[in-house]
């Protein structure tokens, strides 16, 4: 939009086909539109489409490692008609959360360091979106990254029980409690990464920092429930999954919808499910808050 | 319409006070912002830009306010910082079509007004490359594109020729003059260097410690004084002597003299006077302002408001 | 190797100074100290614990304390803490393109991926192996075997780590993912799967080390490896040696590009 007079279509000279400046007299679409455009590009960004041909070889080479043998065992299955997958939804992905981790620590610095480190975020706040919805938009994309991260093999699993002629009612509880599970270990996870990645602009120590705080909570996780359990008390023992992200998520599942816990001990009873509750929410609201905060300093 | 408007506009952070009392309009056209480091400049963009709520005062940019609408204001406004933004591993077509959706353009509209800006900017196959092995130049360029692709009414220019050769400067200049005047859009540039400003900018307003102290045209800043420089080729303390006589107030300065011209006849005086002293006229020139005394001198209005 | 001011032998203090001061600085000490007090914490609540349970202090005494100190010392922490050390050590330099001033003097190139090799090392034996060998007295109650055969195991994983590591960043851009996928993905992943691949680990040559030391107790505590201790010791120094020499190899083509 302009108020003044413009000398539209003079052409400049020296080249015969410059049709010279033009208005833009199109939509423009709102700070919704916006957000979701950040979002798609987020998403888009993890894997590596629209970058450099490098950027795709992790995250894609992370996601052919989970869905591969996923594909395997559900043919397995079909091949030797077994009664039921050898391995639950819920397991599987417990089992290959390494790759999970790798994947988080990874990607999370991808996101998050180009517009800190370049210090691009000057020119995302320029325009019409606020620094909330950026960090939305932002957030929204790397969890659901890490969504179809977990979820693509747990849906290949159930294809491939499927296929297998398991029962599907049999199946379909396991599995959507399975893709609920991987939907609210996305959001831990994709908090926790982009909120470390964002203290550290250098890429390298960004994915270390990320992989270093996963892998300690994970171990420290394991360690104390196994030293909590031969100390024998129930209670303490159900309360260690608080401490890793992973066992966090396991925790809600087992506690709150009934499925079958990957550790040893559930939280106890509905207090210990509601604690595990609270303690999610609050983890991605304190990652959301923080994520905020940190840009606060980057409107420079 | 004002382009700016501003009314006390105060901004605090603990105890160091960026802006004070800040109260300036600033009208459509090229308009520069004069200041030193920390004299609020940076301070004043991110207030006009609705990023900052300022501690007391007013502002509206296009008539809308910065304390309500600022979201309107950043969907009009285009916005060039000084410092480094750019990712190297993203071509400029790529980059400048994301920072088109950013500001609310459909995709296909995105596309098109990238690649339309990119041209009018000057950046023909690079723009396919990486950012990352562009020279400052070509930088400063993309950075001018993103802030032009949404066809904005007002662009924001932070130190635009900052890290540029001479050849470089010209053409940003030659870029900025054209914005104003072939593409319609109004402009605030930033610099450190006064001698662009005079070329380039209609109005100049100068900042120092958050307070406004000039605001005025180019025009009458560098206008025609009453004042001819006279230099001749022998001895001038007897032309000064001559001219006094006359009734010619004249000053002498190094080589020069400088004489305060009343009417026309001015000059038949001194015409006459080095003829009949049979001196060579070397030269005899009306003087111009430079912007340069804009901080030489003391301003001369009182609060130095408005000039 | 020509001595002087300048080059400074095969060693030379002004890259050292440098490298360190890059490798200390404030948000990588923080993430570098986060490991070794995790793992004190971890030790010394298992310790207190412990001292309430009996069943506990027989498994510190037993299998528990070489877990610990394998499983979350050597397997997690060594890998990490080398791999933010080997990489931080050149790696900024690299990506900033401030690497060239360094190549730019005439120092030898072996010379300089030495020198950091060695500042990277001495940040994981502060940072990693004396904290390994704190925790082992702070688990066993003493300066024994245990405690001795890990630090040496310790000692043997950081140097092949951090040497492998430092090349690594010479290599790629992406060293630490690189790096993170080999030590995880490989060594826990692959190598729990495929017998052939624990061949190739620091992890399983380190085991090789400790349990050496362990002597006979190695198989009660629950320690083995999958190589033999002499194969082990000559694939660390093989490798520890190669990576650097490889790394001095690189440096003198490097090529500084943006992205």
């Amino acid at each position: 939009m302009s108020d003044r007079a413009t000398p539209a279509g003079a052409p400049s000279s020296g080249a015969i086909h410059d049709i010279g400046y033009r208005h833009y007299d199109g939509p423009r679409l709102g700070a919704a539109y916006i957000r979701r455009s950040l979002f798609l590009d987020t998403l888009r960004g993890t894997y590596g489409l629209g970058r450099s041909a490098r950027s795709k070889i992790v995250p894609l080479g992370l996601l052919a490692l989970l869905a591969l043998p996923a594909l395997a065992v559900g043919i397995v299955t079909g091949y030797f008609g077994f009664g039921a997958l050898p391995i639950g939804y819920t397991e599987y992905i417990f089992g290959f959360q390494v790759a999970v981790t790798i994947f988080v620590a990874a990607q999370s610095p991808a996101v998050m360091s180009r517009d800190l480190r370049f210090r691009v975020a000057a020119l995302y706040f320029s325009r019409p979106l606020s620094r909330q919805q950026y960090v939305q938009a932002k957030y929204a994309g790397m969890a659901a990254a890490l969504f179809l991260l977990m979820g693509l093999p747990i849906t290949l699993l159930l294809a491939g029980a499927l296929l297998a002629e398991l029962p599907v009612d049999e199946q379909l509880p396991d599995y959507l409690r399975a893709m609920a599970g991987a939907a609210l270990a996305a959001l831990v996870l994709a908090g926790i990464g982009l909120f470390v990645a964002a203290m550290t602009p250098r890429r390298g120590l960004g994915v270390a920092a990320v992989v270093g705080v996963l892998l300690v909570l994970s171990g420290l996780q394991v360690t104390v429930m196994a030293m909590a359990y031969e100390f024998g008390n129930d209670t303490f023992t159900g309360y260690t999954g608080l401490i890793s992200p992973y066992t966090l998520v396991d925790g809600v599942m087992s506690g709150v919808l009934g499925a079958d816990s990957s550790i040893v001990e559930e939280p106890p009873g509905a207090v210990g499910a509601a604690v595990f509750v609270v303690a999610v929410v609050a983890l991605v609201a304190a990652c959301y808050a923080g994520l905020v905060a940190r840009y606060r300093k980057a409107l420079s | 319409m004002s382009l700016i408007r501003a009314e006390g506009l105060t901004m605090r952070f603990g105890s160091v006070t960026a802006l004070d009392g800040l109260t300036l309009e600033v009208d459509p056209g090229i308009t520069g912002l004069v200041g030193a480091n920390g004299a609020g400049k940076s301070t004043l963009l991110k207030i006009l830009l609705g990023l900052l709520p300022s501690t007391e005062g007013t502002a509206a940019v296009l008539d809308l306010d910065v304390a309500v609408d600022g979201p309107a204001i950043r969907e009009r406004v285009g916005y060039m910082p000084e410092h480094d933004c750019l990712p190297p591993d993203v071509s400029a077509t790529e980059f400048v079509v994301h920072m088109a959706r950013m500001s609310g353009l459909p995709t296909t509209a995105a596309r098109e007004r990238a690649a339309d800006t990119l041209r009018h900017v000057g950046l023909y196959e690079e723009r396919y490359r990486p950012m990352g092995g562009y020279s400052t130049g070509m930088r400063q360029r993309v950075k001018l594109a993103q802030a032009l692709v949404h066809d904005p009414s007002l662009v924001l220019l932070d130190e635009p020729t900052n890290g540029l050769d001479p050849a470089g400067r010209d053409d940003m200049l030659g870029l900025i003059q054209r914005i104003d005047s072939e593409f319609g859009i109004s402009v605030i540039v930033t610099s450190h260097l006064l001698g662009e400003l005079e070329r380039v900018c209609r109005t100049i307003v100068v900042i120092e410690g958050g307070r406004l102290t000039r605001h005025s045209s180019t025009a009458s800043v560098t206008a025609e004084t009453a004042v001819v420089t006279v230099e001749v080729d022998d001895d001038h303390a007897a032309l000064h002597a001559r001219l006094t006589a006359a009734g010619i107030t004249a000053r002498s300065s190094g080589r020069v003299l400088q004489i305060d011209v009343a009417d026309g006849s001015t000059y038949d005086v001194v015409r006459d006077a080095v003829a009949e002293l049979g001196l060579g006229l070397v030269r005899m020139e009306r003087q111009r302002h430079r912007m340069t005394e804009m901080f030489t001198d003391r301003p001369t209005t009182p609060g130095g408001v408005h000039v | 190797m020509t001595g002087g001011p300048l080059t400074g032998g095969p060693l030379n203090a002004t890259v050292a100074s440098l490298t360190s001061r890059s490798l200390l600085g404030r948000r990588r000490t923080f993430v570098l100290l986060l490991l070794p007090l995790a793992l004190l914490a971890l030790c010394t609540l298992a310790r207190i614990l412990g001292g309430l349970d009996s069943d506990i202090a027989a498994e510190l005494d037993g299998p528990l304390s070489p877990d610990l100190l394998g499983a979350f010392g050597i397997a997690i922490l060594m890998p990490l803490l080398s791999l933010i050390a080997g990489t931080g050590a050149i790696g900024p330099e690299i990506d900033e393109g401030s690497i060239v001033y360094l190549l730019a003097k005439p120092l030898n190139r072996h010379s300089i991926v030495v020198t950091k090799l060695l500042v990277a090392f001495g940040v994981v034996v502060a940072f990693g192996v004396v904290p390994i060998a704190v925790a082992g007295v702070v688990l066993t109650g003493e300066l024994g075997s245990v405690t001795v055969a890990f630090t040496l195991g310790a000692l043997a994983a950081g140097a092949a780590y951090a040497s492998l590591f430092l090349l690594l960043a010479v290599i790629t851009r992406n060293a630490v993912v690189v790096g993170l996928v080999y030590a995880l993905v490989w060594e826990s992943l692959i190598g729990g799967l495929v017998p052939g691949a624990q061949a190739l680990s620091v992890q399983q040559w380190a085991s090789a080390v400790v349990a050496e030391v362990l002597g006979d107790s190695a198989a009660r505590l629950g320690v083995d490896s999958a190589v033999g201790f002499g194969t082990a010791m000559v694939l660390l120094v093989l490798v520890t040696v190669a990576a650097t020499f490889y790394a001095g190899r690189r440096l003198q083509t490097l090529r500084i590009s943006e992205a």
